[in-house]
């Protein structure tokens, strides 16, 4: 199976979730509310709809702030993350969720302007 | 001509490979999937479409990065294909070497030209930046879509549809295929700040008589695509 980080990743939010059910994407939003487990935890986006991620390993250490999840949609709409990566704040430069939220409808506007595809290489 | 050469109507389009534009003072902000889908053109560089490629700029994560003696090489995922390898030679003198050691999970810009090396494409990094602002993640999104839009795009009404394209004898939508001619005339022609000369339009659209031609123009205006510009015979499109 090929690797989740040789793949498109489209950048979605939560209303588009369910157009890529078992398809790898890529998800920013703000982390909501961690389960006592550390294996799933909540995120809302650019619009403030939530959605649910999975994790393969429990969290090991305090998950705050942005957050760019990379993982599959599973049939129930949750992320089942493979990779995550904090968005951290970097000299007071608040990431703009809401921006990137209108950047990325955007980009669903203009795929020719924007694809994501496993184009080959060379 | 240059321009309807470029159509990919042209029967020629598959056996010449080569650009007809050049981007030579502009750095285009691009996705990893564009440049990975970049055609090769004769000469070793790459085009997109019928736009030569120079200088690019791409926004990503570090993937994996592999410091060689001369030169790093990282791998750089912006979320739109597999990661783009990207290769930074490194120099002697202090000076001018970038003290960027990029690590996996940091973002990243770089500004380089795409080069091919051993069957496959990387690009050769000018500049490596670490991203401090990460909305520029965002910006760089943008400034994809607009710069793409402006060079690839044909033309967008307010709410940002994308018009129907004019090809030669074809009906543009609401024109009759003698305006859409006429039209597509003006705007081939409206590069220069005065647009087209009423008599090189007659000219070069032999095969439309006189008549046709000035109702066509005075359809157009009435609908605003086109106006005069320096007198009463130069037309120019109101398009992009």
């Amino acid at each position: 199976m090929a690797n989740i980080i040789d793949v498109p990743k489209p950048r979605i939010n939560c209303s588009m979730l369910s157009q890529y059910i078992n398809k790898a994407v890529c998800f920013v939003g703000k982390v909501e509310k961690v389960h006592p487990s550390g294996r799933t935890f909540t995120v809302s986006d650019g619009e403030e709809k939530t959605a649910t991620v999975e994790l393969n390993d429990p969290l090991e250490e305090e998950l705050s702030g942005v957050v760019e999840i990379i993982g599959l949609v599973s049939n129930k709409g949750v992320i089942m993350a493979s990779l995550y990566n904090l968005l951290r704040e970097d000299k007071g430069n608040t990431f703009d969720l809401q921006l990137y939220n209108e950047a990325l409808k955007l980009l669903h506007d203009f795929p020719q302007h924007y694809p994501y595809e496993a184009a080959a290489s060379g | 001509m240059d321009r309807l050469c470029s159509s990919k109507d042209n029967p020629d389009w598959n056996t010449a490979p080569k650009a007809k534009r050049m981007s030579a003072l502009q750095v285009l902000p691009c996705t990893v999937s564009q440049l990975l889908g970049s055609s090769l053109l004769q000469h070793e560089a790459f085009a997109i479409g019928d736009l030569e490629l120079h200088q690019v700029s791409v926004v990503g994560i570090v993937r994996s990065s592999c410091p060689c003696a001369t030169y790093n090489q990282f791998c750089v995922d912006d979320m739109t294909g597999p990661p783009l390898t990207v290769r930074q030679w490194t120099n002697t003198d202090s000076e001018s070497s970038d003290p960027l050691e990029p690590e996996p999970g940091v973002y990243v810009k770089v500004h380089g030209s795409l080069r091919e090396l051993q069957g496959q494409k990387s690009l050769m990094a000018m500049r490596i930046r670490r991203v401090s602002d990460l909305n520029e993640i965002t910006s760089h999104m943008l400034e994809v879509v607009y710069a793409h839009q402006q060079l690839f795009g044909k033309g967008c009404d307010v709410n940002m549809n994308v018009l129907p394209q004019t090809h030669k004898g074809s009906n543009t939508a609401g024109f009759s295929i003698v305006q859409g001619q006429v039209l597509h005339v003006i705007q081939q022609h409206s590069g220069k700040s005065e647009g087209i000369h009423l008599q090189d339009l007659v000219t070069l659209l032999d095969y439309i008589n006189e008549t046709d031609i000035r109702k066509s123009l005075a359809f157009l205006t009435n609908e605003g695509h086109v106006f005069s510009t320096i007198d009463d015979n130069h037309f120019k499109s109101t398009e992009c």
